[in-house]
C-alpha cells in the first residue's frame, strides 16, 4: 500500500514540463471561470438583483472571463498538439485532461459572455435571482422541506411493506395467487401517477366523503405507487438469491416462510438497497404531485410552497429555492447510493460488512 | 414398521425434468448402518436420485418411504421428515450472512426449537467434532473450501438425523481440500452413520463404501459390494465406466 503522499511524487516524476503547464493551464481555466465568476458575483452583492445584474455586467467578470478563455484556449491548443507525444501515461493523461478542463471553461465562458449580452439580461435576473424574496418566505421552505421528508418517508414505509408483501405473492408457484398482485403491480406501473392521485382523491376520497386530507390521501397513494415498484424490486433481489441457499434451508427442515424469513429476505434485502435507494429518490421528487391536489398551507410541500410564493409576488425566485430544497435531500441520498453500490460490488464484503 | 427394516425404500422412481426423463424407475432399499456409495457418468441421474430421497425433487411416479413413513404422500409433512436427513451440497450453500455458529444453530432454534443455550452448546461440540470450533466467529466467506464444507457437514449432523445425503460434496473443492473433507466423512461412517454418498473419488468409494451403486442413463446399473464391482465389474458399462476414471 503506497500512500498518497508517494503517489503524487509518483506521479510528478512522470511528468514534463508541458504536460505540466498544459494540465495547469486547464485548471486555472476552469478554476477562473467558475470559482472567478462567483467571487465577483459575491463581492457584488447579491440582492438585490441590481447588483448582480451590475457584477455580471462588469469589466471584472469580462476580465474573468477573458482569462479562462485565454488560458482555456492554451490548454486546448497544447494538449491537442502534445498529448500523442508525452513518454508516460501519467504525462499523457495530465495533458488531456487539461484540454479537457479547458474545453468546459471556453464554452462557460462563452456562454456567460452571450447570455449577459442579452436584451432582456436584467428582467432574468429579476424574475430567477430575487433573493430577498427568498428570505420573506424562509420559514415556509423550512416547513415545506419538513413536510416533503414527512411525506416521501411515510409513503416510503408503506411502498416498503406493501412491496415486500406483493413480492412474495408474485413468486408463488400458484396462479391464482399471483393473478392479482399482477394485476395491482401492473395496473400502478401502467397509470401516470398524477392520474391515480387526482382519481383516489377527487374520485374515491372527496366522493365517498371519506375523512383523509390531502395530505393523508398523498401519502396513501405514494406508498400504493411506490408499493408496486418495490415489489418488483423485492422480487429481483429474491430471485437472485442462489438456489441453493433455499434449498439448504428447506434441508434443515425449515418451512417456506421460515426459509424467506431467515435465510432467504436477509440476503435479498442487502442486495436490494441502492435500486430501493434510487426509488426512494424518486419518490421524494413525486411528493411534489401533491401540490396539484391543493394541500392547506401547513401542509405545502417545497414545490407547493414555490409555486405559491410565486403566484404571490410573480417572481420565479421561490422555484430557485424549491430546487435548492431537493437537492439539498436528494444529493446526499444519492452520495450513499453510490457508496453502497461501490460496497456491494467490491464482493465479499457486501455480504460480510454489511 | 419395525426399526431393522431398511431405512429407505425407494419404490419404482420416475422423474422428468421437462422432457429430459432423468431417473427411469429406480427401486432401492437402504438398511440402517449402510455406507452406500453411488457412482456414474455425469448425466447418469444419481444426484437426482439422492435428492429424491430428502424430496428436494420431486418424483413424477413412484414412491419414497423414509423409516417406515412414506414422505410423498401428500399428506406428510415432509418438513419434519427432512429433520432426519441432513444433506451437504457439492456448492456448501452456508448461508453467507450468518456467522458459522449462527449457521449451525439456526436450524436448531427455528425448526427443533431448541433454546439458545442447548442450541450453542450442540452446535460449538458439532463443529468441535469437524475441527472447525475455532472458527465459530468468522463469515463463512473467510474460510477456506474445505473448511466451508466442514461446517456444512457439522450445521447437517447438529440437527442429529438418521441418514446422510452427500452430493459430490467434493467436486468443488481444491485437490489439497479434499482430503479434510472426507476424512469427515470417514470419520462418521466409523460412527456408523446410514449414508448415500455421490462421489467422483474412486478411491474413496473403494475405501469407504460398503455397497456401491452404478447408475447409467437414469438406472441402477450394477449394485453390490464395492471391492468386487471395483476388482470384477459384471456390466460393460461399468466396466467402461471405470477404466475411464481408474
Amino acid at each position: 500500500m503506497i500512500g498518497r503522499a508517494d503517489a503524487i511524487r509518483g506521479w510528478y516524476r512522470e511528468q514534463t514540463p508541458i504536460s505540466l503547464a498544459t494540465g495547469l493551464a486547464g485548471a486555472i481555466a476552469i478554476a477562473v471561470a467558475i470559482i472567478g465568476s462567483l467571487v465577483v458575483l459575491v463581492v457584488g452583492g447579491l440582492t438585490p438583483f441590481e447588483k448582480i445584474v451590475a457584477s455580471a455586467t462588469s469589466g471584472a467578470q469580462t476580465a474573468v472571463l477573458w482569462a479562462g478563455l485565454l488560458s482555456g484556449g492554451a490548454a486546448i491548443l497544447s494538449g491537442a498538439l502534445v498529448y500523442k507525444k508525452m513518454p508516460t501515461k501519467a504525462a499523457r493523461e495530465t495533458a488531456v485532461s487539461g484540454a479537457a478542463l479547458g474545453v468546459q471553461a471556453v464554452v462557460i465562458a462563452l456562454f456567460y459572455l452571450w447570455f449577459r449580452s442579452g436584451e432582456k439580461f436584467d428582467t432574468f435576473v429579476r424574475i430567477n435571482f430575487s433573493f430577498d424574496i427568498l428570505g420573506q418566505f424562509a420559514s415556509e421552505f423550512v416547513a415545506g422541506a419538513r413536510n416533503t421528508v414527512v411525506l416521501a418517508f411515510s409513503s416510503e414505509l408503506l411502498g416498503m411493506v406493501l412491496g415486500l408483501f406483493l413480492a412474495m405473492l408474485i413468486l408463488s408457484k400458484r396462479a391464482v395467487v399471483r393473478a392479482p398482485a399482477r394485476t395491482y403491480i401492473n395496473f400502478f406501473r401502467g397509470t401516470p401517477l398524477i392520474w391515480q392521485l387526482t382519481f383516489i382523491f377527487a374520485g374515491i376520497i372527496l366522493a365517498a366523503r371519506l375523512p383523509i386530507d390531502v395530505y393523508q390521501a398523498g401519502i396513501l397513494v405514494l406508498g400504493l405507487n411506490a408499493g408496486a415498484y418495490s415489489a418488483e424490486i423485492f422480487r429481483a433481489g429474491i430471485q437472485s438469491i442462489e438456489r441453493g441457499q433455499i434449498e439448504a434451508a428447506r434441508s434443515l427442515g425449515m418451512t417456506y416462510l421460515q426459509a424467506m424469513r431467515y435465510v432467504i429476505l436477509p440476503q435479498a434485502v442487502r442486495r436490494v438497497i441502492p435500486p430501493l435507494t434510487n426509488e426512494f429518490i424518486i419518490l421524494i421528487k413525486d411528493t411534489a404531485l401533491i401540490a396539484f391536489l391543493g394541500l392547506t398551507s401547513s401542509q405545502r410541500e417545497l414545490f407547493g410552497i414555490g409555486r405559491d410564493a410565486y403566484s404571490e409576488t410573480f417572481n420565479a425566485t421561490p422555484y430557485f429555492g424549491s430546487v435548492l430544497g431537493y437537492l439539498a435531500i436528494t444529493l446526499p441520498m444519492i452520495w450513499v447510493v453510490t457508496k453502497l453500490e461501490r460496497k456491494l460490488r467490491s464482493g465479499l464484503t457486501g455480504i460480510v460488512g454489511m | 414398521m419395525t426399526p431393522d427394516g431398511a431405512l429407505v425404500r425407494l419404490e419404482n422412481i420416475h422423474k422428468y425434468f421437462g422432457d429430459l426423463y432423468v431417473l427411469k424407475g429406480i427401486d432401492l432399499e437402504v438398511d440402517r448402518g449402510t455406507v452406500l456409495v453411488v457412482i456414474g457418468p455425469s448425466g447418469s441421474g444419481k444426484s437426482t436420485l439422492l435428492r429424491t430421497i430428502n424430496l428436494l425433487e420431486e418424483p413424477q411416479e413412484g414412491r419414497v418411504i423414509f423409516d417406515g413413513q412414506e414422505i410423498t404422500d401428500i399428506r406428510t409433512d415432509v418438513d419434519k421428515v427432512r429433520t432426519d436427513i441432513g444433506i451437504v451440497f457439492q456448492a456448501f450453500n452456508l448461508f453467507p450472512h450468518k456467522k458459522v455458529i449462527d449457521n449451525v444453530t439456526l436450524a436448531l432454534r427455528k425448526v427443533l426449537k431448541m433454546n439458545e443455550e442447548d442450541a450453542l452448546k450442540r452446535a460449538h461440540e458439532q463443529l468441535e467434532h469437524v475441527g472447525m470450533d475455532h472458527k465459530a466467529d468468522v463469515y463463512p466467506s473467510q474460510l477456506s473450501g474445505g473448511q466451508q464444507q466442514r461446517i456444512a457437514i457439522a450445521r447437517a449432523l447438529a440437527m442429529r438425523p438418521k441418514l446422510m445425503l452427500f452430493d459430490e460434496v467434493t467436486s468443488a473443492l481444491d485437490p489439497e481440500l479434499v482430503k479434510e473433507v472426507l476424512d469427515a466423512i470417514k470419520q462418521l461412517a466409523e460412527e456408523g452413520m446410514t449414508m448415500v454418498v455421490v462421489t467422483h473419488e474412486m478411491g474413496f468409494a473403494r475405501e469407504v463404501g460398503t455397497r456401491l451403486l452404478f447408475m447409467d442413463d437414469g438406472k441402477i446399473v450394477e449394485d453390490g459390494n464395492p471391492r468386487d464391482i471395483f476388482t470384477n465389474p459384471r456390466d460393460e458399462r461399468t466396466q467402461s465406466f471405470l477404466s475411464h476414471v481408474l
